[in-house]
């Protein structure tokens, strides 16, 4: 007797392609195709894709960032270049993604600056990008226009559309090309309803990424994790709304309590175990690209998700259909 | 005692000191508008005192008004005591207006059979061969004129005092008036004389705002008069909560004696444009909701607000009308429907019973609509119901034009999808004014279909049209330019209209699936909607289902009952029958709490989209947004 | 799936007689349907019938119970696999591994550590669960000596890891009473470690890492009159475990194989990434989860997570309303207003005390809603808060009257000044911008 699940899943995650390399018209030198899933995260190994994603989050003005990451990359963070340089080289990522930080300055108005950045990124890597871009509904036309310019040809992934305003970014991601982040927060049919609002403006399923919003460990992770498996429940039960790849990025995991509270010598491990256990747990539920900040988090998500693999698909039982 | 006059009607009323300015126009007759219930909250009840001496705490208050006002003398009615002779303006914004209330005439097709009868009977008069005592020779000679049989009869105590004399003085030619009671058959009038052609019923709606009557001749079974007129209880509060709140502090016998003078003023008018007497009637048919009954009867409805929200009585009661009021027949039988639950009332058993819902195998979804909407799903063996409050967006309320159904209301709406003009139609054809509840879904319709606003109710200001603009606050397409109104400015609707308009049918719609969940049921299963309540009778059905407020089912299958209530109502006055099965009906039904429902969020989140975010429930409007927008693309 | 309240209202008798204490079939079915009465309460249901309906009612998975007393735990007795589709009920039991080759004062420190330590969390205690001890040294009075210094230090659940029953045997002597786990039974050693869980009255794991010959394993150990099982997949790799365990919980949740319908096992030190391993044991349905002892870090995260995955996703954490301190306000600090959701609580509570503006947190009772629900389900308006500036006797903390309420309340704020008299200003939404907004907007 040999065991046999059959979940009934009738959809599959559709694919979003990840930057450009020089054969489509780009300058990465690689891309990624993320999705294709047919059932539970880690019960196959789709093929021709790779999943999930490892992404450095990075940023332009790091009076914004945690504390931590100063303490540990120093100088790094005030040389935009070396930053995205080491994360590619040194810490091996599989994704880069700049936080637009400088333009959460009160009235931020030099367009130029962002194209810059967005430029010095793109030249010190051939990894393919995710640019946040502003948080200012004021400006958010002209960053997004910008980012999308800058990085045109390169099938950037530009974040973050969220209901109450869509319209800006998806212009430029329809003018560039480039993929979107939908965001939402923690609610499958919200998410869904983004998705929904987003088609019909014109942008295509296979150019979002759906981010439920993750709530870090210990804050809300209990939402966010439901959320990624019911969304990922429904796209498997047919729902093309929801069939896209997922993002997952605990931003207040350095500066919950817990870890800005850590006593100095255990802060960077406090720091990373955050990030870890959030970042493993996502994937599990279904997030395929899993971002983080502190260097050491990568290496142990690298392999765990290694470890994942090694099983994938191998026990013949659990296959989708 | 201090005078009070009320101007521009110079109405004047004798009041003690220290009584408020609103007690007195209440008295008076006036119809002021609290929707705080006297609190001193609301600030609607704006009077401006021209001469005399008040007591009112101004410093308290002066957030009502501006400079201009106070120096005018500007108070608020409920909270400024009269301390002698005064004379009040007030001002129309403060009196409440009269409004478009629903009447309709529901063919029913019903059998005749009213628990009230009369007989005319010509009695022998006793002698020493025929000794019987005066009562049973009158019930013998009843049950000879086709009445029931003699035994089952019995007179009340009141009735038996008079009939000696009654007999004799009329040289025993008399018209009983026989009832049917849960004990038997009770004679309960006794005139001289043949009367037996004057015997009228009522049926009332005792609405929280309004108050319609249908008088019947319960001898040929007609309609011989419709009455409505405003729950006088406003006055003490708008909606139920605020009254309930009122009848806490020392109101209720206020708020009883006001349910009563209402009824009673709608059964004279319908009486006097009938050319009846008001004596004639002898039964008084009342479907109100749980808390209104309560009120009616004078019985505390404080327990119900609050938890674990118990009433003090949930079946059908017969009362003497004469006992809480009702100016009719002394003998008058008075019926209150019975009720479900604090939320589903008699309103609600009287809907189910006009639709028949109760009688069918097939499944119906019965829903009433107000400020509070109540739903009912299910068929003859079994239903489900809960309640919930809709907000008042779709009734006109928390929309900045919004309004109710009062002339220069606009009712009807469809918008152009090239020029983005709106075509009105308003109440009596009068300059605009606002929004009818009914316009106001027509509106989000017609801007969802021409593509103003997206799903979730955004208005999309990249749209280069002189309509859609950014707003003081949010952004707002303008319905009526000011030089088309009635009131000097460009009648808008926001998005934050929008989003109320939204969470509003929200509930509605996530309460209907909320139910059809509970019972297993999927869209495909339900035979009929019925909408009942006023909001339903304006409603355009195909605009309710393309912004999903109720599940699509086909606009074939959607009915509106109207007035379900006083239809409920009529049918249980002329047809007996139709009474005893009220209860088993209220019996049947099991109540959800849809607070306690933790799919009720879930569901609620999924409505909250225009029509919804499973567009598979509402196949038919996909479609037809989809093909109006590939026709604008072309 | 679970029957509709309809369903089995067909199925009762619809006489409406009241006796099961409701007042009819059909609210007595709404009941049922929610698993808050018994079919036992109506007396007029048939044989038939009832079994229809017990079915669906019993545990797919059976509930275990190891060790005796405070400590004890069970685990088992899930009834779904997503846990938003219900809840999960039983958190697995994290037990730190010891080997009697170890010195006794380790054993001690160890065990101590598991007896001592908690960790706190949203008015939650967070403990570690038991012990277990293996018996590397492969001698039988090594093992109970070992066994014997944890029993005399502390009243902990076990599990006992050996092949050898002997070595099993004299351990039981120091705790046989005590429903220790033993570990484990394979296919070679079953009958004599059966007879040893039935004789002691334990559980007892399983072990194999083919789901055919574990579910033999399963139906050979219910044959001797053992039901007390939980299942070891031994998986060698991270992969391995988390398609076993989906298979075998979706397996037993649909109860397409009953046999399989027990608690797993997880032996995270099996593999070289014993962080992944918990954490994958913990959301991917471990109930029993043996790791070296862990490190801090480790530790709160896996508590936390633990707390978290085992928090019933439609009951949200709630705080108790009232007036919070961040640092030591003044008459003159700010007070800001948030809803009881305890997500919200701790997210803003971590950002006011980041911007070491010395605050008052204003909490209303919203049953546990986020602002944006909560506003949108009218649970917060201007009653509330009037009514909790009044209960909170916030009039008298303070000197001014300006509350700042959430972004997302900015609809209310009208209706909130009114109610109040205060002045409302608007907050942001998002809680991470309260410092910049403080600084800016706070005079």
């Amino acid at each position: 007797m040999t065991y046999d699940v059959n979940f009934g899943w009738t959809g599959t995650i559709g694919n979003v392609l990840l930057g450009a390399t020089k054969a489509d018209g780009g300058s990465r030198e690689v891309s990624y195709r993320i999705g294709g899933g047919t059932t539970l995260p880690f019960l196959e190994k789709p093929v021709g894709v790779k999943s999930p994603l490892i992404a450095f989050e990075i940023c332009d003005n790091p009076v914004y960032w945690s504390p931590i990451i100063r303490n540990y990359c120093g100088d790094l963070l005030d040389d935009l270049s070396g930053w995205t340089k080491a994360a590619d080289k040194q810490y091996g990522v599989d994704l880069i993604r700049l936080y637009l930080t400088s333009t959460k300055q009160r009235n931020f108005s030099e367009m130029a600056a962002v194209g810059r950045a967005v430029e010095t990124v793109l030249s010190s890597t051939g990894l393919p990008l995710v640019i946040e871009g502003s948080n200012e509904p004021r400006i958010d036309s002209e960053v997004f226009q910008k980012c999308g310019e800058t990085g045109q040809g390169e099938r950037l992934l530009l974040g973050t559309a969220e209901a109450s305003r869509y319209r800006s970014i998806a212009a430029a991601a329809l003018a560039y090309d480039h993929s979107v982040i939908a965001q939402s927060p923690i609610d499958i049919n919200l998410a869904k309803q983004l998705n929904i609002l987003l088609r019909e403006i014109g942008v295509r399923h296979d150019h979002i990424v759906i981010d439920p919003y993750t709530g870090t460990l210990g804050y809300g992770f209990e939402y966010s994790y439901s959320a990624m498996e019911r969304i990922r429940y429904s796209a498997l039960k047919g729902d093309v709304d929801l069939a896209m790849p997922m993002i997952c990025s605990a931003i207040d995991a350095l500066t919950v309590k817990e870890v800005r509270e850590a006593d100095p010598v255990i802060q960077d491990e406090m720091a990373v175990t955050w990030e870890f256990y959030t970042g493993l747990a996502a994937a599990v539920a279904g997030a395929e690209i899993l971002c983080v900040r502190h260097p050491k988090t990568i290496p142990m998500l690298r392999a765990a998700l290694e470890g994942m693999q090694a099983g994938a698909g191998r026990a013949g039982t659990a296959g989708g259909q | 005692m201090p005078t009070v006059t009320f101007l521009p009607s110079y109405r004047k009323i004798d009041v003690e000191r220290g009584c408020t300015i609103l007690d007195a126009a209440q008295r008076a007759g006036l119809n002021v508008n609290v929707i705080c219930g006297g609190q001193g909250k609301c600030g609607k009840c704006v009077m401006f005192v021209q001469a005399g001496k008040t007591s009112f705490d101004l410093q308290k208050y002066f957030r009502f008004f501006n400079e201009d006002e106070i120096r005018r003398g500007a108070c608020l009615a409920c909270v400024t005591s009269v301390d002698g002779d005064i004379q009040v303006t007030i001002p129309e914004s403060s009196l409440i207006q009269e409004q478009k209330i629903l009447i309709t005439r529901e063919d029913l097709p019903i059998e005749f059979r009213p628990s009230v009868r009369k007989f005319y009977v010509q009695l022998q008069p006793p002698s020493l061969a025929d000794p019987s005592p005066d009562l049973s020779r009158l019930l013998w000679g009843i049950q000879k004129s086709g009445g029931p049989v003699a035994e089952k009869m019995y007179a009340p105590l009141e009735v038996l005092r008079e009939i000696p004399g009654i007999l004799r003085h009329s040289d025993w030619k008399v018209t009983g008036t026989i009832a049917l009671v849960p004990g038997g058959y009770r004679l309960i009038d006794l005139q001289e004389n043949d009367t037996a052609m004057r015997l009228y019923g009522a049926a009332v709606d005792l609405g929280s705002t309004t108050i319609v009557v249908y008088l019947w001749d319960l001898v040929t079974g007609k309609v011989v008069g419709i009455a409505s007129n405003y729950n006088k209880q406003i006055s003490c509060g708008e909606d139920i909560l605020a009254r309930v709140n009122f009848a806490r502090k020392n109101g209720l016998a206020k708020l009883q004696a006001l349910a009563v003078e209402s009824i009673n003023t709608a059964l004279t008018s319908a009486a006097d444009n009938a050319g009846i007497d008001r004596e004639d009637i002898y039964e008084v048919v009342i479907a109100g909701n749980t808390v209104m009954t309560h009120m009616l009867l004078g019985i505390d409805p404080a327990y119900m607000i609050a938890e674990p929200y118990v009433p003090v009585v949930r079946r059908a009661l017969s009362v003497a009308a004469s006992r809480i009021g009702i100016a009719c027949n002394q003998n008058c039988g008075l019926f209150a429907f019975p009720a479900v639950s604090d939320f589903i009332g008699g309103d609600i058993i009287a809907d189910i019973l006009a639709c028949g819902m109760a009688e069918r195998e097939e499944i119906s979804l019965m829903i009433d609509i107000g400020t509070n909407f109540e739903v009912v799903l299910g068929n003859r063996e079994w239903m489900f119901s809960c309640a919930g409050a809709a907000g008042p967006a779709l009734e006109g309320g928390e929309v900045l034009f919004g309004m109710r159904a009062n002339p220069g209301a606009i009712e009807k709406v469809t918008i152009d999808p090239t020029t983005l003009a709106p075509a009105y139609t308003t109440i009596n054809s009068a300059k605009p004014r606002g929004i009818t509840g009914s316009g106001l879904i027509d509106l989000l319709a017609e801007m969802l279909v021409a593509g103003i606003i997206d799903r979730t109710g955004r208005i999309n200001t990249g749209i280069e049209n002189d309509r859609v603009r950014k707003g003081d606050h949010f952004p707002e397409f303008v319905v009526v330019w000011e030089r088309e109104t009635a009131i000097g400015k460009d009648i808008v609707i926001t998005e934050n209209d929008i989003k109320n308009l939204i969470m509003s049918k929200a509930s509605v719609h996530a309460a209907c699936v909320t139910l059809m969940k509970e019972a297993g049921v999927t869209r495909h299963e339900i035979a009929t909607i019925y909408f009942a309540g006023a909001f339903g009778n304006y409603l355009d059905k195909k605009n309710a289902t393309i912004i999903g407020i109720i599940p699509e089912i086909g606009i074939d299958h959607v009915r509106n009952i109207g007035n379900g209530a006083v239809a409920g109502a009529n049918m249980a006055l002329i047809n007996r029958s139709k009474r005893k099965t009220l209860d088993e009906i209220a019996y049947k039904i099991a109540y959800i709490e849809l607070n306690a429902e933790p799919s009720f969020m879930e569901e609620y989140t999924s409505s909250a989209f225009l029509p919804h975010t499973d567009l598979t429930l509402f196949p038919a409007v996909q479609e037809e947004l989809e093909a109006t927008r590939n026709h604008g693309k072309e | 799936m679970a029957l509709k309240a309809l369903d089995i209202y067909k199925l009762l008798p619809k006489k409406n007689c009241k006796e099961c204490g409701d007042p009819t079939c059909l609210t007595f079915a709404m009941k049922l349907a929610g698993g808050k009465a018994d079919v036992e309460f109506c007396p007029y249901l048939s044989d038939e019938a009832k079994s229809l309906l017990g079915a669906t009612t019993r545990p797919p998975i059976r509930l275990v119970k190891i060790g005796v007393g405070e400590r004890s735990f069970g685990v088992g007795e899930e009834f779904v696999f997503y846990r938003h589709e219900k809840t999960f009920y039983h958190p697995p039991g994290i037990i730190f591994r010891l080997k009697d080759a170890q010195t006794a004062e380790e054993i001690i420190a160890v065990t101590k550590r598991v007896r001592d330590e908690s960790l706190i969390r949203v008015g939650m205690e967070l403990r570690f669960n038991g012990i277990a001890i293996e018996n590397e040294s492969g001698t039988p009075e090594r093992f109970a000596d070992a066994v014997a210094a944890i029993e005399r230090t502390a009243d902990l659940p076990l599990v006992l890891i050996s092949k050898n029953p002997d070595a099993l045997r004299a351990a039981l002597v120091h705790c046989g009473t005590y429903r220790p786990l033993l570990h484990a039974a394979t296919r070679a050693n079953a009958k004599e470690m059966c007879a040893l869980a039935k004789q002691h009255g334990c559980p007892l794991a399983i072990r194999s890492n083919g789901l055919d010959e574990l579910a033999q394993l399963a139906k050979d150990c219910c044959a001797e009159g053992l039901q007390d099982l939980v299942l070891d997949l031994a998986p060698v790799t991270l992969g391995d475990f988390v398609t076993a365990t989906t298979v075998i919980r979706q397996l037993a949740i649909t109860r397409t194989a009953p046999e399989l319908g027990y608690p797993i096992y997880l032996d995270a030190t099996l593999t070289d990434q014993e962080d992944a391993a918990i954490a994958l044991g913990i959301v991917k349905y471990a109930s029993v989860i043996v790791l070296s002892p862990l490190s801090q870090a480790s530790s709160k995260a896996a508590l936390t997570l633990r707390q978290n995955v085992y928090t019933d996703p439609q009951k949200p954490i709630q705080m108790n309303p009232g007036l919070y301190r961040i640092g030591s306000p003044g008459k003159d600090a700010p007070v800001l207003l948030t809803v009881n959701f305890s997500l919200t609580f701790f997210t803003l509570e971590g950002y006011l005390e980041s911007t070491r503006v010395p605050s008052f947190m204003l909490i209303v009772d919203t049953e546990g809603l986020s602002v944006l629900t909560a506003v949108a389900a009218g649970k917060l308006n201007e009653t509330l808060v009037r009514d909790a500036i009044k209960k909170f006797d916030v009039e008298n903390e303070v000197s001014h009257r300006k509350l700042i309420i959430p972004g997302y309340a900015s609809p209310l704020s009208g209706r909130i000044e009114e109610a109040t008299g205060w002045k409302v200003q608007v907050g942001p939404r998002d809680a991470a911008d309260i410092g910049e907004y403080l600084h800016e907007e706070w005079k």
